[in-house]
């Protein structure tokens, strides 16, 4: 067991907690995995206070686990798996540490949460490529750690994007930095010489960033980190593509990205839209899901500094001979939802309460990356399931991301469930994991492993897996940094 | 070290007696390294026997695709994949193609252009390798360097067959990473010294929309090739500007209005090499438009997608331009030379007539990364020449640098090199010290740190100790060492 004294040495006696109520936070999440009390939970206040943690961690193996958004923590990740651990609670390092808008760039804390960050960013006449929706409480670091999709996929031309450089103590206990940060010299010294830390490889041939990417914290601890943002738009005009195929839609998003015509741009299929929009519950989210087509497509053309209405018009004309062509028609509202709301909704953190948690107060996502000819057969292949465990298809929501510039997508399905009736959330636990094994045995691949499916996900590629392991030794040797999860 | 008849054998047995070589006359052909031998695999199975050989005996490899970059260690066994050659896909719906190793750039483009795509090819010429990491002339539309692989199939330095990402799992290629962290991290392949560990044997590599031809028209008897017109919603122009400053203005404003397809930042000594076949017209051409020219400037091509897009981005283009008080070079506007300009910058076909073919070498300091800082160095770097043009040891480019814009303007790169006579020993010493007091420069004022010719002990120190972290990893990979770190490209 680790001592109090010694982590209250480190981070300062306020910022450590063994009070039971404050452990049973973190002992579990929204997830189905196990519930496991931690130890202790501490809050750093800075990167040497990590670094200090982490050696000691070594020194006493005892597992640390850090954690950067607020809950609910929906995956898994952040609950221990093992006991006696030490939550890492970065909450506190909220720091925007910089935004510099010549060269597209911001530099946060991990605990900078979008919410915070995005007020900022415009200030300085820039945007992030947010996730959809993210709840209030989620930290853009941990989006950016877990390769969650963007919505903007023009602007994503690596799946690592929007992560450029990060900061990092390594479960050894030394730091390193990735990308142009790694130097020479200190940041700061970087800055003085007009210097920001944005280009993402190296040093050397190495993109040290992807391997922390994806990790969920079982490489090292992250202190900060930078990312690419975009620049606000002068003019957008948003609009919505309604069909009762969604193939028709992928086809259509496909020329829209290959075109590099619009920015925002996903598929949502009814149950989604109403879950994200509707007001009052429950009739007004009926009554919105009744009105909208089965799947809807969302886009926005947008206008920069220069002339802005030529361009939005130019491309709302050579979209339009697209959508003639697939016989589909682009409207600026569908079933009683405008463009307008929704382009707003987007570029903010979801409302509270979190929509995911609005319709039955729980949310399981089953989501995987495919390409789109494959969709299709997803689909259909989750709804059998759904209809053999009992679960009403026209409750999942369905959320279709394009991602990297058109080279796949990013599909989630979102089981809605009442967490306080033992005979649903049993149900969702089960078709959860049914569904995982049916849709992989389809060709979906799940790169970001988490919860009880995480084995079976990394069992289908041995050989992947024997190379992480010998990451995972020379970067963390007595795994201390949040052993269980991934394959460690 | 020649092999043992026995182990000879062993590998003979692999690939045929047709497909290994290690005739001391015949191996120089590919480079002046003593090899122990070369091989030519046909397939990854025979990779992976070969490489297993190679940890049986204890025996150092490396392979090549095109092999542009030839550093080994005396006594490697080197793979040559020639016959490696084939497109294996190209997959229209998800902007993909793979490849092996030795499709070359221009076979691949050719191809794709007929589908409406094309790739970044890498600035080194389309007989480069299509799969291995490189940045080019195409790079604000295209992207760069190591953010163009999807999947990869990789044959580690112990003989596993690894294969990134959803090709693992579902033996799909969209995509490379996971499940969990990213082994793109550590593959990629590059110039020595940091070479990827073990051997690549197919990549998928991203597409791009390509809006011209599905065939450039090209007339003309090389080395001048021009177009027989200049394809519809394009447009190929220099401009100049009046200061460095004014220069970076405009191609931010470029960059971040998405307008250029191409933005290449070439010095008015590079347009000369481009448009001229031979040592004497390019001095007479580089003597005339440094005349012709205010300043620093690049060469932009513009493509719309369709007549309205042209006419958009021409439009706002002309406004960044004079905003920033440039000046359009007349004789690009000349459609025969300004198709020479396109059909060189899109079929990448420009750098031999840059870099070797006024003074027969060169030696450059390349850095990727953020644009506008590596500017700022290279002013510097560049004044540094002016004193070796003076004395007569390097070709005469006025002093100058060159770089573009990478994914529009976001990232970038800048490089600057010194021409010379490779007989001339005191050219080449003078611009070997040149070189290292700018890296030195580079390091010590903090704007980047020099990874080409200097030994990754050398760099590692002041790059967060990279390099402490990169052996282990070989190590672990590498467990018999039979994977040569290479060392600098000279
Ligand atoms: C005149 C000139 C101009 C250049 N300009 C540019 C430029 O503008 N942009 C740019 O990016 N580069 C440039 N380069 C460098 C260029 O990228 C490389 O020369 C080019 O990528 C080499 O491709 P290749 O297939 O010939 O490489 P090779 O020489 O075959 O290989 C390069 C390295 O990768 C390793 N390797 C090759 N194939 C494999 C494989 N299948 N598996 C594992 N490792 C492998 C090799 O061992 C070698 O170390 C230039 C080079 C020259 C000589």
């Amino acid at each position: 067991m680790i001592a109090h004294e010694k982590l209250s040495d480190i981070v300062g006696a306020a910022n450590v907690s063994c009070e039971r109520t404050t452990l049973d936070e973190y002992s579990r999440d929204m997830s189905f995995v196990n519930t496991v009390r931690p130890a202790c939970v501490v809050k750093p206040r800075n990167a040497a206070d990590i670094k200090q943690l982490v050696k000691l961690a070594n020194e006493i193996l005892t597992p640390l686990v850090p954690v950067s958004s607020g809950s609910p923590h929906f995956r898994g990740d952040t609950v221990p798996s093992i006991g006696g651990a030490v939550i890492v609670d970065l909450s506190k390092m909220k720091r925007i540490i910089k935004v510099d808008r010549p060269r597209r760039v911001a530099i946060v804390e991990p605990g900078v949460t979008f919410g915070e960050l995005i007020p900022t960013a415009e200030k300085e006449g820039l945007r992030l490529n947010m996730p959809l929706l993210p709840r209030k409480s989620k930290a853009v670091i941990g989006s950016l750690l877990e390769r969650e999709p963007v919505i903007m996929p023009k602007y994503q031309w690596d799946i690592s994007d929007p992560l450029a450089c990060l900061e990092v103590i390594f479960g050894t206990g030394d730091e390193f930095r990735t990308g142009q940060a790694a130097g020479p010299g200190t940041v700061e010294e970087q800055w003085a010489v007009g210097g920001v830390q944005k280009a993402p490889y190296g040093p050397g041939i190495a993109s040290w960033h992807r391997l922390i990417q994806g990790a969920q914290g079982t490489m090292g601890i992250v202190t900060w980190a930078s990312m690419r943002c975009e620049i606000l738009p002068s003019l957008e005009e948003p609009f919505v593509v309604g069909s009762s195929n969604p193939n028709t839609l992928l086809e259509l998003a496909y020329w829209l990205i290959r075109l590099r015509m619009v920015n925002e741009c996903f598929i949502l299929n009814n149950t989604n839209l109403a879950a994200i929009f509707a007001k009052k519950w429950p009739d007004d989210y009926q009554d919105i899901k009744a009105a909208l087509p089965a799947w809807t497509l969302f886009y926005t053309a947008a206008g920069y500094e220069y002339f802005p209405e030529e361009r939005v018009s130019a491309y709302v004309k050579n979209i339009s001979d697209i959508t003639q062509r697939l016989g589909v028609e682009a409207a600026k509202a569908v079933g009683g939802v405008s463009a307008n709301e929704i382009l707003k909704a987007v570029q903010r953190p979801s409302e509270e309460p979190y929509w995911k948690l609005r319709y039955k107060g729980g949310c399981e996502d089953i989501f995987f990356l495919t390409i789109n000819d494959k969709l299709g057969v997803l689909i259909e292949a989750m709804n059998d399931l759904a209809i053999k465990f009992g679960y009403p298809v026209i409750d999942m929501g369905v959320y279709i991301q394009p991602i990297v510039q058109g080279t796949g997508c990013h599909c989630e399905f979102n089981l809605f469930y009442d967490p306080g009736n033992p005979g649903e959330l049993n149900r969702v636990r089960k078709l959860s994991i049914s569904a995982v094994k049916a849709l992989m045995a389809k060709g979906a691949f799940f790169s970001r492993p988490y919860g009880e499916s995480a084995r079976m996900i990394l069992n289908r590629d041995a050989a992947t897996v024997a190379v992480l392991k010998k990451f995972k030794k020379i970067f963390d040797p007595n795994n201390v940094m949040n052993p269980g999860k991934v394959c460690f | 070290m020649a092999l043992s008849k026995e182990v000879y054998k062993e590998f003979e047995d692999v690939v045929g007696e047709e497909n290994i070589c290690d005739d001391p006359a015949i191996m120089p052909a590919y480079f002046a390294t003593e090899f122990a031998a070369v091989i030519l695999p046909k397939d990854t199975a025979k990779v992976q026997a070969i490489v297993k050989l190679c940890n049986k005996h204890k025996l150092k490899f490396r392979a090549i695709s095109t092999g542009w970059t030839g550093v080994f260690p005396k006594n490697t066994i080197l793979l040559d994949l020639r016959r490696m050659n084939r497109i294996i896909e190209i997959n229209e719906k998800n902007m993909y193609a793979v490849v092996e190793p030795y499709v070359i750039s221009a076979e691949l483009q050719a191809e794709l252009f007929k589908r409406g795509l094309n790739f970044c090819i890498k600035g080194a010429g389309s007989n480069c390798s299509a799969m291995l990491r490189g940045h080019g002339h195409l790079d604000q539309t295209t992207s760069a360097d190591d953010r163009n692989h999807l999947a990869i199939e990789w044959v580690t330095p112990e003989g596993e067959i690894v294969r990134l990402g959803s090709l693992g799992s579902s033996d799909e290629w969209f995509c490379g990473d996971g499940p969990g962290p990213s082994l793109r991290a550590i593959i990629s392949s590059a110039v020595p010294p940091g070479v990827t560990p073990g051997v690549f044997t197919k990549a998928a590599i991203k597409l791009y929309h390509w809006p011209g031809p599905s065939k450039l028209p090209v007339v003309g008897k090389s080395p001048r090739y021009t177009l027989r017109e200049i394809p519809a919603n394009m447009m190929a122009r220099y401009y100049s500007f009046p200061s460095v400053e004014k220069m970076w203005q405009a191609e931010l404003k470029i960059g971040e209005s998405e307008i250029a397809y191409e933005l290449m930042g070439f010095n008015a000594s590079m347009v000369a090499s481009n448009i001229t076949t031979c040592n004497e017209e390019e001095e007479e051409v580089f003597r005339r438009i440094s005349q012709e020219v205010q300043g620093p400037g690049f060469f932009v091509i513009i493509a719309g997608n369709s007549p309205e897009d042209f006419a958009y981005k021409k439009k706002v283009l002309e406004k960044i331009v004079s905003d920033a008080d440039g000046k359009s070079l007349k004789s690009v506007e000349d459609p025969e030379i300004e198709g020479i300009l396109l059909c060189q910058c899109v079929r990448i076909s420009a750098s031999i007539r840059e870099t070797f073919r006024a003074g027969g070498a060169f030696n450059s300091i390349p850095i990727m990364g953020q644009r506008d800082l590596t500017i700022k160095w290279a002013i510097g770097a560049g004044e540094a020449k002016k004193p070796l043009i003076k004395k007569g040891l390097i070709v005469d480019d006025g002093g100058a640098f060159f770089g573009w814009g990478v994914e529009q303007g976001h990232l970038g790169k800048t490089e600057i090199f010194c021409r010379f006579d490779p007989l001339n020993p005191e050219a080449k010493k003078a611009v070997e010290e040149w070189r290292k007091e700018q890296c030195a420069r580079a390091v010590n004022e903090r704007y980047f740190a020099d990874l080409l010719m200097a030994k990754i002990d050398e760099s590692g120190p002041s790059l967060s100790n990279y390099h402490l972290w990169w052996r282990k990893i070989v190590k672990e990979l590498d467990p018999n060492s039979v994977s040569p770190e290479g060392g600098p490209l000279v």
